[in-house]
């Protein structure tokens, strides 16, 4: 058997995992002293109270998984004689999946039959939860985990996310995205489209004035790049800010058709930590990154 | 200078002594650089009583018996020493990693008598292994990033003397870098402090190793007996950078098997409360660094495994200081790229900017120009290559453009921001990353030339404009030198000013309302506005300026 992880840093929630059969690692995040495992720790994200948590100061941090935990979510399976298919985020924006190789490596020695799987989604919360739901589409039609690598290889690339963020104080203590300008244009509207690269780094490559054209520019990536873009699902991301959301939706289905399959999720509170609220991104199948 | 192939045990001693008197020259720097992890300025101090309890724990040597058979007490015992010194002195976040670098030191030099530069450098390598297991959190361009590069970057084929050259050269070379590698210090405009005060402790030993021993005394140091600020923390404070905790906890034979014990449970539970976290065991001792909000809950943790040695919890607020331009040659805090000096009058409008990044906020305005004394004061109490002014009205301007040439500290720079929201804007485009002053100059002139300002106001008399007639205490919209609105009804001269700055066409709006507006007032006016320009984005700031109700900023 083959048993089908995520983690909540792509964005899939627990309702949805029962749905195409995914186990959930929960990435954590800290208030202060508190350290909260998604799912774990509350039943549904109240994301707009999550969010005015930040908009009124708070800045949780995030801390990478303990060696134990990843042992305590894969080794049942090992043990049970399952084979283990890992769909994560972005391997270049946090150091948790070094502490997993370790794991691993012990795991290996113990359960040296079994197999793991991993396949690195080089994004963050929409583009990894649009890969997620191409695997379990991919496991649905019979693919074997095998074929589901090779098929990653060549696809992982192929799925952009473009995006902006409010605030840009959370990137900056995060140090996270690289070629920011060193401006406060938070303050004065200005926005960097920041996107994920080939090697799921986070890149600012340019900057809006105002919200509108922020959004437009996203829409505008989507039809210059998008290849086959009808045939996958659109997935948008935002932070607490459904209204730009729904803007950014209507007018993706007013260029390519209302039967355009766009889905709109809300941010993780673990990949939120580091975006800040008021954040909105897309992610479609592409030619490139 | 003489040439030493085999380092002895009274000469390590000396190196170590002297280490810490070059650390003690260079403390007050090292300080002063301190912005990382929390900018508590600290560090030198912390470092340097660190490394005096090593030097204290050192068995009596000798310098005078260097070379001689009398100096056959091995090498080892006095790098262990040491060790042992510093690990119940340890303070501070760099002054723990530095304990855990002599440690692993230390364990380098293990049943060595003497060591040539070849096996001193394994035993750095053994120290680079040793700091970094101690931080469970690597970050990158602080004290173990100087280790780690120093020592990469070395040469053992020659004598000490050689190796401790390319030590220092590549030490310093990482010490440069460290702004690359840690945004904060790059934003500070400084290198790393724990990285300074390392390489200051190895330039020291450097001395000694080619002869150059000063008989001066240690400095003191400031943190055994510190002077609370208690201001720094009063009843409204907020908690802002918790508290630094650090304790010694022997393991008790009666709360865990020693013999079975894992540390590890203790890490982890530290790394998932806490930040800044360096911690490691010797023995049953376990020595812990620890950032927290709640010290109590750690406390009450660690009770289960063992009790506690020593213990010290300070809230960093009290630690926190403003670093001051300072005249100590050997780390000189180099000025930032940019300074940034503004005028503006109320108490929301000064904030904003100094929110968005200016240095020093002038009060004044229209009705009363800061003298050119203001300026040169503001300038005094910025370390900065170019210092960029923005006067925010043509009058100030003048003045500033006098000061300019008076003032010898920084290159002055004033930008011709004739209002509020041409300031607010230039101030808010700079980009601090960009060394080509004149590239940044002319973009943020390009910026604010793309920016409208408008004012709503009280007419102190009757006049006559363009466009519309003002009538004494109506209230007034204007840009410039234009009337623009007129109303008996403020939040209407607000609407149809807005309308005429041509909000329809812009993309960004901030609002400044001033002292006499009501919150909900202004709120509803900036509800009435999305509505009717749906893809302008409104941002509202209470300014509380005095004179003029709404300031608009049109980008």
């Amino acid at each position: 058997m083959l048993t089908f992880f995520s983690d909540t840093d792509c964005d899939i929630t627990p309702k949805e995992c029962a749905a195409y059969n995914i186990k959930l690692i929960s990435m954590p995040y800290t208030v202060g002293e508190q350290v909260i495992y998604p799912y774990i720790d509350f039943d549904e994200f109240d994301s707009h109270k999550f969010y005015d948590m930040l908009r009124a100061g708070t800045m949780p941090t995030t801390s990478a998984m303990s060696e134990e935990a990843y042992t305590q979510y894969f080794e049942p399976e090992f043990a049970a004689g399952n084979d283990i298919l890992y769909v994560h985020f972005s391997s270049g924006t946090s150091n948790t999946f070094t502490i997993m190789h370790q794991a691993l490596e012990k795991l290996k020695a113990k359960y040296p039959e079994r197999k793991f799987y991993e396949i690195d989604t080089l994004g963050i919360s929409a583009l990894c939860y649009n890969i997620v739901l191409e695997v379990a589409d991919l496991l649905k039609a019979g693919k074997t985990a095998e074929e589901i690598v090779e098929w990653a290889k060549v696809e992982v690339p192929k799925f952009p996310m473009y995006f902006f963020a409010d605030d840009l104080k959370f990137f900056r203590r995060s140090g996270r995205v690289s070629g920011l300008a060193a401006t406060m244009g938070g303050f004065i509207g200005i926005r960097p489209i920041i996107h994920l690269n080939d090697e799921g780094k986070m890149v600012s490559i340019g900057k809006e004035t105002g919200r509108a054209k922020a959004i437009a520019r996203l829409v505008q990536y989507v039809e210059d790049l998008g290849e086959d873009v009808k045939a996958h699902r659109v997935v948008i991301g935002h932070s607490d800010c459904p209204d730009i959301a729904a803007e950014a939706k209507r007018q993706l289905k007013e260029k390519f058709g209302q039967d355009l399959n766009v889905i709109t999720t809300v941010v993780n509170p673990t990949i939120g930590s580091h975006c800040g609220p008021n954040g909105l991104g897309i992610c479609f199948h592409a030619k490139h990154r | 200078m003489q040439k030493t192939t085999q380092l002895d045990s009274p000469t390590f001693a000396t190196m170590l002594r002297q280490g810490a008197v070059q650390l003690g020259r260079d403390k007050k720097a090292v300080n002063d650089l301190n912005v990382f992890p929390i900018p508590d300025g600290d560090t030198g101090d912390n470092m340097l009583m660190t490394l005096k309890a090593g030097c204290a724990s050192l068995p009596n040597s000798n310098p005078s018996l260097r070379g001689t058979k009398q100096s056959r007490q091995k090498l080892s015992e006095v790098a262990s020493a040491a060790s042992s010194g510093m690990l119940l002195g340890a303070r501070g976040n760099s002054g723990v990693i530095l304990s855990r670098i002599f440690a692993g030191l230390a364990n380098g030099l293990k049943d060595m008598v003497e060591a040539d530069a070849k096996t001193f450098a394994k035993a750095m390598q053994a120290a680079v292994d040793e700091a970094y297991k101690s931080v469970p959190v690597p970050v990158e361009g602080t004290i173990i990033t100087v280790l780690r590069e120093g020592a990469a970057g070395t040469d053992a084929c020659g004598d000490l003397n050689h190796y401790f050259e390319t030590l220092l050269e590549a030490m310093q070379v990482s010490l440069d870098h460290t702004p690359e590698l840690l945004p904060v210090l790059k934003d500070a405009g400084v290198v790393d402090s724990g990285g300074a005060g390392l390489l200051s402790i190895f330039r020291g030993m450097n001395d000694a190793l080619s002869g150059n021993i000063s008989d001066e005394e240690i400095a003191p140091t400031t943190a055994s007996t510190p002077t609370i600020e208690l201001d720094k923390f009063t009843e409204n404070s907020t908690l802002e950078f918790g508290y630094c905790t650090e304790f010694l906890l022997r393991l008790m034979r009666s709360k865990v098997d020693l013999g079975t014990f894992d540390e590890k449970v203790v890490f982890d539970y530290l790394n998932k409360v806490g930040e800044s976290v360096v911690a490691f065991r010797e023995g049953t001792i376990i020595k812990v660094h620890v950032h927290t909000f709640t010290p109590g809950a750690i406390l009450n943790e660690m009770q289960k495994y063992g009790e506690f040695l020593t213990l010290k919890i300070e809230n960093m607020a009290l630690q926190h200081h403003q670093s001051t331009n300072q005249d100590n040659a050997s780390f000189k805090v180099p000025p930032k790229k940019y300074g940034v000096v503004t005028v503006a009058s109320g108490e929301g409008l000064i904030n904003a900017f100094h929110e968005i990044g200016a240095d020093e906020v002038i009060a004044g305005g229209q009705t009363m120009n800061p003298s050119t004394q203001d300026f040169l004061d503001a300038f005094a109490r910025i370390n900065a290559q170019h210092i960029l002014v923005f006067p925010n009205n043509k009058n100030i301007k003048m003045a500033a453009d006098q000061t300019a040439e008076l003032y010898k500290g920084a290159d002055i720079h004033v930008l011709p921001s004739a209002t509020i929201g041409e300031g607010y804007y230039g101030i808010g485009s700079i980009d601090r990353d960009n060394a080509n002053v004149e590239e940044v100059i002319t973009s943020v002139t390009e910026i604010m030339q793309s920016v409208v300002t408008g004012m709503v106001s009280t007419a102190i008399r009757d006049a006559e404009g363009d466009q519309v007639n003002v009538h004494m205490g109506d209230y007034v919209g204007y840009s410039g030198k234009q009337l623009l609105s007129d109303s008996l009804n403020r939040v209407e001269a607000a609407k149809a000013l807005v309308e005429r700055l041509g909000a329809a066409s812009r993309d960004v709006m901030l609002i400044f309302f001033g002292e006499q507006v009501p919150q909900n007032e202004a709120e509803s006016l900036v509800a009435d506005l999305q509505t009717q320009y749906k893809n302008l984005e409104i941002m509202l700031n209470n300014g509380q300026q005095p004179i003029y109700d709404y300031i608009f900023v049109l980008c």
